[in-house]
């Protein structure tokens, strides 16, 4: 039964009886959920202001199922977001469809790749999402939901579902929900998004990757002994990036790392140069490891005593700050053949 | 109580597969490799066989052109090309 068959009758409204209604119908996360009633989802499409709700903000692979706005807003309902929280996951909506993401492919393949979401600028205060302490982790629910909620889309409207519409060999838990903000107070740059030239008081990320691998150094105080435990993070066999040269790295460096490297006035492009520069195998053990390489031209050309970058560029790592106290970041790598995509918070 | 359904309608109604030809004796098989290891291996053998075995004949194999790569979609030059110059094509091998 679809949406556009109208309203659903549902006998139980008791929290059990939604979920069990949703799960009969193959819908939901397993996770409890909030009935998507007609009030509730006006009060969320309220959120928006003055919108047309039934235009379409992108059709989403492999269902090619249309997204609404009206669409997303109950879905956004049904994972616990505020209306507050609707320009955001619209936003990231927006992006999932640009086609250099390649969202049917990070749905159909057999990786445990998760589209990350991350929140910048002022959004991130009015929205109350965690860019601090514990900023990929639970108790916020700002963060949490909206992670959710577009999860919910992926599995609803795009089609996501393990087994028909989504091939994951394992799955993974960034696939229930994977949201994080930009910590801008503690960045001693400008935000990410400016720094890509994406000039709005508030954007969205969408970076389609693995859960993030920790990499922690709590007592160099030159930023690059503390990145050459990211490079030793980055120079693995076993991630994408190795054979594909496209896919980028999202750095998410914590604030004091951050305040070391500004402190030695590194830039992102500093540090983005050094990793691309130091996260680095040999060539005979890339090739070794691997039958199909998607390298760029001149990474084919070179001899097997060369030592390669693992990505193409270091346009490809990307930095941004998140977290709070402590001495622990984080590598994201990609899934490979797709981009990230930024755009500005617009409903 | 009333509730939406959460999944909306589709943009674009799903394709389904031409139907296979009933006799394929005389008939042109091209492999289309999707970029997965031993793919190609794969599917020639396949192709072999089903010749072999019916009277047909591998006439074409092609990767899936610009950018080829199990992960992205075939270029529109190629499929014109499998659509004009063979009657069946093998594909679709996975990890």
């Amino acid at each position: 039964m679809s949406f556009d068959t109208g309203l659903l009758d549902l006998a139980d409204e008791s929290p059990e009886g939604l979920l069990g209604f949703y799960e009969d119908n193959g819908w939901g996360d397993g996770l409890p959920l909030v009935p998507p009633t007609p009030e509730r989802v006006d009060a969320m499409l309220a959120g928006l202001g003055r919108v047309d709700p039934d235009e379409i903000v992108a059709t989403l692979a492999p269902r090619f199922g249309q997204a609404t706005r009206r669409l997303v807003a109950v879905n956004a309902v049904l994972a616990g977001c505020r209306p507050e929280h609707l320009p955001v996951l619209v936003s990231a909506v927006r992006a999932l469809g640009r086609p250099e993401l390649n969202l049917r492919g990070v749905n159909a393949t057999t990786h445990p790749v998760a589209p990350l979401l991350i929140v910048h600028g002022e959004v991130v205060a009015t929205g109350a999402y965690n860019p601090g302490l514990g900023a990929f982790g639970p108790g916020n629910r700002a963060n949490a939901t909206t992670g959710r909620a577009l999860r919910l889309v992926l599995l609803h409207v795009a089609g996501a579902v393990p087994g028909p519409g989504d091939a994951s060999t394992q799955g993974g838990p960034a696939k229930y929900t994977y949201c994080v903000a930009e910590n801008q107070t503690a960045t001693p740059w400008e935000s990410y998004p400016a720094s890509i030239g994406v000039n709005t008081p508030s954007a969205v990320t969408i970076h389609c990757g693995e859960a993030p691998h920790n990499f922690h150094d709590m007592e160099s105080d030159h930023p690059a002994r503390i990145l050459d435990k990211c490079a030793s993070a980055m120079a693995s066999l076993g991630q994408n990036n190795a054979p594909i040269s496209q896919g980028e790295y999202f750095v998410a460096l914590c604030p004091e790392h951050a305040a070391t490297a500004a402190a030695h006035g590194w830039t992102r492009r500093d540090i983005a140069s050094y990793l691309f520069e130091s996260a680095r195998l040999p060539a005979r053990t890339l090739r070794a490891a691997f039958d199909h390489l998607a390298w760029e031209p001149w990474m084919h050309a070179v001899g097997d005593d060369a030592s390669l970058p693992l990505t193409g560029s270091p346009d490809n790592i990307r930095v941004f700050v998140c977290g709070g106290a402590g001495k622990h970041s984080s590598v994201i790598p990609s899934w490979g053949m797709t981009k990230s995509v930024t755009l500005p918070v617009e409903p | 109580m009333k509730i939406y359904a959460p999944d909306g309608a589709i943009g674009a109604p799903a394709r389904s597969l031409a139907p296979s030809p009933e006799v394929l004796s005389g008939l042109r098989i091209g492999v289309l490799d999707n970029g997965k290891p031993n793919a190609r291996e794969l599917m020639l053998r396949a192709a072999e066989q089903l010749g072999s075995r019916t009277g047909a004949v591998l006439t074409l194999v092609t990767d899936k052109g610009t950018g080829h790569n199990a992960a992205t979609a075939c270029s529109d030059a190629v499929l014109d090309r499998l659509a004009s110059d063979v009657d069946v094509v093998i594909t679709g091998s996975a990890d």
